[in-house]
């Protein structure tokens, strides 16, 4: 497809009124009944397309979304869980809303996708066709990528990076510490989820020990990378909240992470070796297994795709939407999923049902709590541009701020929560 | 096109002039109108944050917000007359076709789905 850019839509829309006597639902005859939508992953991606491409296409689009779980625990605001703020039943979801709307939900393992034919294969060997698929599946963790670390091990050191029982676990081991107990994180390595998400976890364990009347707990941050997202922000938060708990470690301190002990539940660096009561390994990532299996992903482990219009540069009629694709200067957030979900719905309709079409444009916000009532933020706005998704304007919270200004940050992370998971489930 | 339907047959400059800027005006009207799918399609955008917003709510309702009020709002963030620095990068993505669509969806959509 021709890239459709902000300026030559400008153009288009200029040249002739005819331009807007375009049908919005003339359907484009592409097989027997309705043009078929498939979308594997029901998460800020997957969920948020299938709700716009249904209710926007009036139903002219037949949609199934293939998932899983009955139930999803949205991995935003999971730290406010682990901090305390959130029950967890108040960050986990259904899909009934999403079915009574007319959408077909599936709860299934999409085993594989068959590219020549357009379909995808469930767990049990039932196809399904499609007309276009999304494939949103989040990530995938790369256990391998800190040596001793396994799937067996995050039993005991868990990642927590993937929500739901991992989560459960990590309040669980939070909550039995002891004063004099230590934590020790393990950062990722970009890219990752979230990239405020480690650091906003550690400002909740400090708030955990610090509400506890801890005094002689710390906690040490093992950071594979130099430098991380709102940095300047969180220190001066820890400072300011949690004085002498948190310390820091960039590779230039620690001299690299060498790996976990499970069994003596100890991490070790060049610098030192680490037991801790509470270790949280949160490894590299990669995108989910089924776009690795359709061969979706290059040599990074995650998805590319064209900026104008969140299409697989390896299949022109799938679309890979969230963490699993490569969006440029955005982001792995459910926010950007969320607006990669409304480029590709556009899109979707575009083609399947001729409505019209408009320049891709994206946006992200990002709030991190670092204690009761201080909330941060960090927001763009982005386009295609060269080959990939661009920022064009954006904003991060100040150094400094009052009070006031962060208890409003919060206020309205919790409007936005409630906003978004309306979006995505209904 | 009421108007041409009421003209009398000897037409008048003045009237002429008159169709002319009515018939113009009516093409803005339809434009303004079919923008409602730019508009649709922009407000997608701002559903992320808005669709759940409630009368306590920090974030404010924008459903059935009056279209004036809603694009003066959204210039004033444009500008950073109004505080707020996620609307103030929201708004500054958009130019004035974009914010009269936008103004458009939201007077004539009452609520979310």
């Amino acid at each position: 497809m021709t890239a459709l850019t902000r300026r030559k839509f400008n153009k288009l829309a200029s040249a002739s009124l005819a331009t807007l006597a375009t049908p919005l639902f003339a359907p484009t005859v592409l097989g027997q009944g309705k043009p078929k939508l498939v979308i594997i992953g029901g998460g800020p991606g997957g969920g948020t397309l299938a709700r716009y491409v249904h209710k926007d296409g009036a139903g002219a689009i037949d949609v199934t979304l293939i998932e899983l779980q009955k139930s999803f625990t949205t991995c935003f605001f999971s730290n406010l869980y682990i901090g305390g703020f959130r029950s967890f039943a108040s960050i986990t979801h259904n899909y009934e809303k999403i079915k009574k709307e007319g959408i077909k939900v599936v709860h299934d393992t999409a085993a594989a996708i068959d590219r020549d034919k357009k379909q995808v294969v469930l767990s049990g060997g039932r196809r399904i066709p499609f007309d276009r698929l999304a494939v949103a599946p989040g990530i995938d963790i790369k256990f391998e990528s800190v040596p001793g670390y396994s799937e067996a091990a995050s039993q005991s050191m868990p990642h927590a990076w993937k929500p739901g029982a991992q989560t459960q676990l990590l309040f669980k081991q939070l909550s039995a510490l002891k004063d004099g107990d230590q934590i020790v994180m393990i950062a990722p390595p970009n890219p990752y989820r979230c990239p405020p998400g480690p650091y906003e976890r550690v400002s909740m364990f400090a708030h955990t020990l610090k509400k506890k009347g801890f005094k002689k707990s710390r906690i040490i941050i093992l950071d594979p990378k130099p430098a991380f997202s709102k940095q300047a922000l969180f220190m001066e938060g820890w400072e300011k909240h949690y004085p002498g708990m948190i310390e820091w470690q960039d590779p230039k301190v620690h001299g690299g992470i060498k790996g976990v002990d499970p069994k003596s539940n100890s991490v070790k660096t060049d610098l030192a070796t680490y037991k801790a009561a509470l270790v949280n390994v949160i490894p590299a990532q990669m995108a989910g297994k089924i776009a690795r299996d359709a061969s979706l992903t290059d040599a990074s482990g995650f998805c590319p795709i064209d900026p104008n219009n969140m299409k697989s540069k390896v299949d022109g009629n799938i679309f890979v939407l969230g963490d699993a694709c490569i969006a440029g200067e955005m982001p792995k957030s459910a926010f950007s999923a969320n607006s990669h979900a409304k480029v590709a719905a556009m899109i979707v309709r575009s083609e399947l049902i001729n409505s019209r079409a408009f320049p891709a444009r994206y946006v992200n916000t990002c709030w991190s709590l670092i204690e009761t009532d201080d909330d941060i933020k960090i927001g763009a706005s982005y386009e295609p541009k060269d080959g990939a998704i661009k920022q064009t304007t954006g904003f991060v919270s100040q150094k400094g701020e009052a009070a006031s200004v962060r208890k409003d940050n919060y206020k309205e992370s919790l409007d936005w929560y409630n906003g978004i998971v309306s979006d995505i489930f209904g | 096109m009421i108007v041409r339907g009421r003209t009398p047959n000897r037409l008048t400059t003045t009237a002429i002039l008159s169709i002319v800027t009515v018939t113009f005006f009516t093409q803005t009207q339809a434009a303004s109108t079919a923008d409602f799918e730019l508009g649709r399609y922009l407000a997608a955008e701002c559903m992320t944050c808005h669709r759940a917003a409630t009368s306590t709510s920090t974030i404010p309702n924008i459903f059935g917000l009056d279209e004036a009020h809603l694009s003066e709002v959204l210039r004033a963030y444009r500008a950073k007359d109004l505080p707020n620095p996620v609307m103030q990068n929201i708004a500054g993505a958009l130019n004035d076709e974009e914010i009269s669509a936008l103004a458009t969806f939201f007077a004539k959509t009452r609520k979310p789905w």
